[in-house]
């Protein structure tokens, strides 16, 4: 299978294609990203059966709003 | 030094030392294995009430024993071809009775779009399993892909804690099937370009 050129493409390709080992600075970043949307993303945009509210996207926005 | 490596040399340490006293109880590996789908069924059972801490407290002690089954196997000279077969199927057992616990949840509550979310990441989940079991009859190593089963466990771990688990089981079931077609991929590449192995 023919490998995208472009960096940005290559990144996307690695990220799906993986065949790096763990503790390695690539799955510290997998991690991290995972983490975030695991953490960020409001219950509520996922219909979260057992958890509710915006979570902590939510919180920050309502306190730069001023809510 | 990584963040995931450091994490990882960090918990080392206390499971070194549990490592040791089961060395010199001299446990055989294989109950240590029997013990730890035992308890992650009582995780299982946690998860179906909606006990989410609690499944989350019982996973770490289940998961401490299949992660130690295998060192201590090496270190009393236990390491044997059924020993490994034995902590696969086991493990196998493991992964599906929390995806039940959860699927048990969920209906309960009468939501099938996570029945089906979670039901569908258990199926990937054993087909990561599947995939390279078969790959490697094949071919010569089929290590690809992110979602392998400590990072399956760690997850639930992170979702059980701190209530997140719909989160989990999203990124579960995507990652599971990128991690079933790299596999897939893999091996038509290797087969393909040669590199296949005659199996007796």
């Amino acid at each position: 299978m023919k490998q995208a050129a472009t960096l940005p493409g290559r990144v996307l390709w690695n990220a799906f294609f993986w065949t790096y080992e763990r503790a390695t600075w690539q799955y510290d970043v997998m991690v991290i990203a995972i983490l975030a949307f695991v953490w960020l993303t409001p219950p509520d945009w996922l219909n979260d059966p057992m958890a509710t509210g915006g979570g902590p996207v939510c919180w920050v926005v309502s306190m730069v709003k001023g809510e | 030094m990584t963040l995931t490596g450091l994490i990882g040399r960090i918990f080392m340490f206390p499971l070194r030392l549990i490592i040791r006293a089961c060395v010199a109880m001299q446990i055989h590996p294989n109950i240590l294995t029997f013990v730890g789908v035992i308890i992650n069924v009582a995780a299982a059972w946690a998860l179906a009430l909606g006990r989410f801490a609690t499944a989350g407290v019982i996973m770490v002690v289940a998961n401490i024993f299949d992660f130690i089954d295998g060192k201590v196997a090496l270190e009393l000279h236990e390491v044997s071809e059924f020993g490994g077969f034995w902590d696969s199927v086991i493990d196998r057992f493991s992964d599906i009775a929390l995806f039940i616990g959860l699927i048990y949840l969920y209906s309960e509550r009468g939501r099938t779009d996570y029945v089906m979310v979670t039901a569908l990441a258990m199926m990937f989940a054993i087909m990561t399993s599947y995939t390279r079991a078969r790959a490697e009859s094949i071919i010569k190593k089929c290590k690809v892909g992110f979602m392998e089963r400590p990072e399956r466990i760690v997850l639930f771990m992170v979702g059980a804690f701190t209530n997140r688990m719909a989160a989990v089981m999203w990124v579960i079931l995507v990652l599971s099937i990128f991690t079933v077609a790299d596999r897939i991929i893999l091996t038509y590449r290797e087969l393909h370009a040669g590199r296949g192995e005659a199996v007796a």
